[in-house]
Formats: structure tokens, C-alpha cells, sequence
């Protein structure tokens, strides 16, 4: 066999696959479906960089006092809703089988222990009942629906598989002052 | 002794035979009596609960997801709607958000029209707002963008969902139109052709910071526009000419030494009854971000001399207020401690406290 004929079966193998690949898609698929779907993939990647919750990864580790299932809690300023510290998660994780969400409201809380501003990233974690353990409800910074990134009050259970609300957890994003 | 065991005898026999001439009840179902005055809905998670503020009598209820934000009625074609939102697993799966149409009559289900799926699931009156002609509902979505679907309710379809990217709250208007609060200090306007498509959108000049001091995103109706109350109690009265949005200069009810007091609640802080021109807003004694805070007293404003005529102590406090729009209105108080209460609007009076469960803003019907 020659190196021209292992090319053409090269090229007959992916073309084979992309058709048969294609016709299984249009027939499982409507044209609206894969357009939605590739959109929301291309914008979902482009914008994956600029979440709260990607950039929280790059921050360090902050000093931390007071109770964490307590409302009263220094990350829980700007917070409404229930504490997944109280319902088997932390004040940064989601309770198990949950899901959290990466689109989030913000707000600025004061840490005690250092008296720094910090900016605080509230995420719903979601796919569940409520949790209806440990209510919070703090309005510092608050605003109404129409300034959403900073409205406490809305479902934030966007991007995720299930949009039911289970409890809310608070990440640090970084040094406000 | 055998005369008394006779006589018990007889009474053994008899007895049934007496009872049995009582013919045996039937279990039936009632409909809705004629509507009467002061009738509300008081709308809570599981549900919409029809009263009478008059008597305090429960009528009926309409059953709602536990994500609609208000139900609103026609009474030209005896309905009502609602936004609602289902999860095909109660708390995962399918998501699919309707309006649904309920009769008067039975207060049943008599049609549903499936909408985009992202409803703003908050229980929030102004989230939902039948147009002035009866034919088009509008509901707020958020996703979290800002959008707006219309529902033709009379042919039973989705009609268009409007971007309104920014703005929130809707405000009927005129016959087709609503207008919007806007992040950026503004109010927008959206004027539909009569198909229900959007034919022309406008904004007013920027009259508020929603930095320094926003607005509510609860509003109430006026005779001829909306009240609009910012967090530090500045009232503002907006309406249309056209496609023209005028927005008056904002006041404010309080005295001197009153600084500290400002409008506050979980839901609905403002009502106005619209014959008398009086505004009920839920007030307390705070600082800056306690916009949240239940209302301690309920200012009474007269707006046509922009005055205070009067002021209601509330024990508990007040998360949630609504007046009806009778001769005679009513003002519906919800509580922090999840009570609800009758006061006659014109005295300040209360007249009675009602049990609605968890109940969050209500209807006037």
C-alpha cells in the first residue's frame, strides 16, 4: 500500500465519520436546537474567564472568625437566603448532590479579623429542596431586581441542570480596598 | 319490670326506624357567588386565597406553582392568570413554564399557554401585568438578563419576548404600553402594536441614582400613572403622553427631624388608592440598606398637597401592603410574623386579622 492510498483512506475514514455523524445529529436534532446549543457553548467558554467564580480561584486563603452558621457571620453581609454551612455544606461548598451555580450577585463585606474589605461572591447551590435551616437575609449594598448584580433577592440558580434553589454559600473574590 | 323491658324493647326497635327518616347528606361542590366589594386575593406559596375584606370570609382558592410571582384577573371575561413554573420532578427535571387561565366560576385550570422558560421566579405583583386592553399580558423573565414575554390571553398564544436589558418591573399603561425602572436612573417605555409585537420603545431623562438612592422595584398605580418611592422616601409620580414619559419632580411626606425614617419591607411597601389620590407606604426608623426592614408604622400621604394625614403603628411590622379600590377601601396589611390584617383605609381602624398562611403580597379582585 502506498503513503498516497493510506491518505485517501485517512480522508475517506473522517469524511465517513463526519457524514454519518452529522446525519445521526440532524436526525436526533433540529436545526434551532444545534444552533442554541453551539451558541450557548461558544458564549458559555468565552465568558467562563470573567465569572466571579472562575477569578476566585487565584485569591488566597483569608483569616476567618466568628460562627459560620450564623447569620451574623462577616461573609453573610450582602447575604439572602439559607446557609449551606447549616445543610452539610461550608461557607464555600455546596451541600452534597447539589450543584452550584456560576453566575452569582456580589456585595463588599468587612472581615473583622483584618478590618479589609473584601468582595463577596454569593452562589446559590441548587437541584434540591430548599434547605430550610439557618435564614439570612443582610441588605448591606443591596439593590432591586433591575440592578440584578447586586440584588440578593433573585433565584440565582442560572446555568445550572436544575434550577431549583437549596442554599447559598459566600467566596471571597478578592481585596475590595 | 317486664313493662321496662318492654319499653326497651320498643325503643331498640324503633329507634333506627325514627333516625332513618332523616333522608342522609350529599356531598357537593360549590361555585363562586356573585363578586362582592372589597374582595381580594392573598396570594402565598401554594396558592391565591380569596376573600372577603369585609367580612373576613374565606370564598375560594386558585392553586398556583409555588414559583408565581402574582396572578391578575379580567373580570370583562370572568378570568384569571398566572405565571407559573413546574419542575417535571417537583424539585429537578423538566422545567416548564405556562400562564395559565383559571375561570371564575370553579376556579379551575381552563387553559395554559407555554412561554420561554425563564420566568423571574419571585412573588412579586409587578412581575406580572395585564395591558390596559385586557388582551395582553406581560411577565418579567430573568435569566439573569432582563426580558419581557407577551401572551395574547383572549387568543391563548405566545406572542413576542422583548430584551429589555437593565429594566425591571412592569407598569401598565395607556391601552398597549408599559413602562420600566432602569439601572441607569431611568424609566422605560414599550409600546405594543395590537398584535401584542413591541412598536416603539423609549426612555425618560435620568431622574434617580441607583447608587445614592433607588428605587423600589415595588411600585403602585395611580389614577392615571404609577408612584414610584426611592429607599430614602423620595416619591415620584410617572405617567405618558403618547409616547412622551413625564416623570414630576420628587417630594418627600416628612418632617423635620423624620431623616431617619424610610420606606421598607420584604414585599409590597406601597399601595395608593386611586379616587382619593392617598398613599399608604411602609415606613421605619433605620439607616442606609434597610430597605428590607418591615414597616413599623404605615405613613398615609395625601398626594394631591403631598402631606401626611396620618400614621398606623404596626405590632407586628408590616412586610406587605395593599388598599383596595372600593368607595369604601380596605387597606391589607401581612405582617412579619406571617399574620394578616384588615383596617379601614379612610379611619386607620382595624377592623379584623385573617389566617393566610405564609401569606406574601395580595390582589385586589
Amino acid at each position: 500500500m502506498n503513503i498516497e492510498k493510506v491518505f485517501d483512506r485517512t480522508y475517506y475514514w473522517i469524511d465517513d465519520n463526519a457524514r454519518r455523524t452529522s446525519l445521526a445529529l440532524a436526525r436526533k436534532l433540529s436545526r434551532r436546537n444545534f444552533l442554541s446549543r453551539l451558541g450557548m457553548f461558544i458564549a458559555g467558554a468565552a465568558s467562563f474567564p470573567l465569572l466571579p467564580v472562575a477569578r476566585s480561584f487565584a485569591q488566597d486563603s483569608v483569616a476567618e472568625v466568628g460562627d459560620p452558621q450564623s447569620c451574623d457571620y462577616w461573609r453573610y453581609c450582602a447575604m439572602s437566603g439559607t446557609l449551606c454551612s447549616c445543610c452539610g455544606g461550608s461557607y464555600s461548598s455546596c451541600p452534597p448532590g447539589s450543584e452550584a451555580s456560576p453566575i452569582t450577585w456580589v456585595g463588599t463585606c468587612t472581615n473583622p479579623v483584618d478590618g479589609r474589605a473584601y468582595l463577596m461572591s454569593y452562589n446559590d447551590c441548587c437541584g434540591k429542596a430548599v434547605c430550610a435551616r439557618c435564614g439570612c437575609h443582610n441588605t448591606e449594598g443591596d439593590k432591586p431586581v433591575y440592578f440584578n448584580s447586586n440584588s440578593s433577592t433573585v433565584l440565582w440558580c442560572f446555568g445550572t441542570e436544575n434550577t431549583s434553589y437549596h442554599c447559598t454559600v459566600s467566596l471571597v473574590l478578592g481585596v475590595s480596598d | 319490670m317486664r313493662f321496662i323491658s318492654r319499653i326497651a324493647l320498643s325503643l331498640t326497635l324503633f329507634a333506627p326506624l325514627a333516625f332513618g327518616q332523616i333522608p342522609p347528606e350529599e356531598i357537593y361542590v360549590q361555585t363562586m357567588p356573585e363578586r362582592g366589594e372589597n374582595w381580594f386575593i392573598g396570594t402565598t406559596g401554594s396558592g391565591g386565597y380569596i376573600f372577603d375584606a369585609t367580612t373576613g370570609e374565606m370564598q375560594g382558592m386558585l392553586s398556583l406553582s409555588r414559583y408565581t410571582p402574582a396572578v391578575t384577573h379580567y373580570w370583562p371575561r370572568r378570568e384569571f392568570y398566572a405565571a407559573e413554573s413546574y419542575l417535571s420532578r417537583g424539585v429537578y427535571g423538566d422545567r416548564t413554564d405556562i400562564v395559565a387561565v383559571y375561570d371564575y366560576e370553579n376556579l379551575s385550570p381552563i387553559a395554559e399557554i407555554e412561554i420561554p422558560n425563564h420566568i423571574a421566579r419571585l412573588q412579586v405583583r409587578s412581575h406580572l401585568g395585564l395591558l390596559n386592553n385586557g388582551r395582553h399580558l406581560a411577565v418579567l423573565n430573568m435569566n439573569p438578563g432582563h426580558s419581557v414575554t407577551i401572551v395574547d390571553v383572549e387568543d391563548r398564544v405566545f406572542v413576542y419576548e422583548a430584551s429589555t436589558p437593565g429594566c425591571a418591573v412592569l407598569m401598565p399603561i395607556a391601552e398597549n404600553d408599559f413602562m420600566q425602572v432602569c439601572g441607569d436612573g431611568t424609566v422605560q417605555l414599550i409600546q405594543l402594536d395590537l398584535s401584542g409585537f413591541e412598536e416603539n420603545r423609549v426612555r425618560s431623562d435620568v431622574f434617580f441614582n441607583v447608587i445614592e438612592d433607588a428605587v423600589f422595584d415595588r411600585v403602585a398605580s395611580s389614577d392615571d400613572g404609577w408612584w414610584l418611592v426611592t429607599h430614602r422616601g423620595v416619591i415620584f409620580h410617572v405617567s405618558t403622553d403618547d409616547d412622551e414619559i413625564i416623570v414630576e419632580d420628587g417630594w418627600k411626606p416628612h418632617l423635620e427631624g423624620e431623616e431617619a425614617w424610610q420606606p421598607g419591607g420584604r414585599n409590597e411597601i406601597i399601595t395608593a388608592h386611586h379616587e382619593t389620590g392617598l398613599i399608604y407606604v411602609a415606613m421605619h426608623e433605620g439607616a442606609i440598606d434597610t430597605h428590607h426592614e418591615p414597616g413599623t408604622e404605615i405613613w398615609v400621604i395625601d398626594s394631591n398637597t403631598q402631606r401626611r394625614v396620618g400614621r398606623i403603628p404596626m405590632d407586628p411590622p408590616a412586610n406587605s401592603i395593599m388598599v383596595t379600590q372600593e368607595a369604601e377601601p380596605k387597606l391589607l396589611v401581612a405582617d412579619a410574623q406571617g399574620g394578616s390584617h384588615v383596617y379601614d383605609a379612610l379611619s386607620f381602624i382595624k377592623e379584623r386579622s385573617i389566617r393566610i398562611p405564609d401569606s406574601t403580597h395580595f390582589e385586589d379582585f
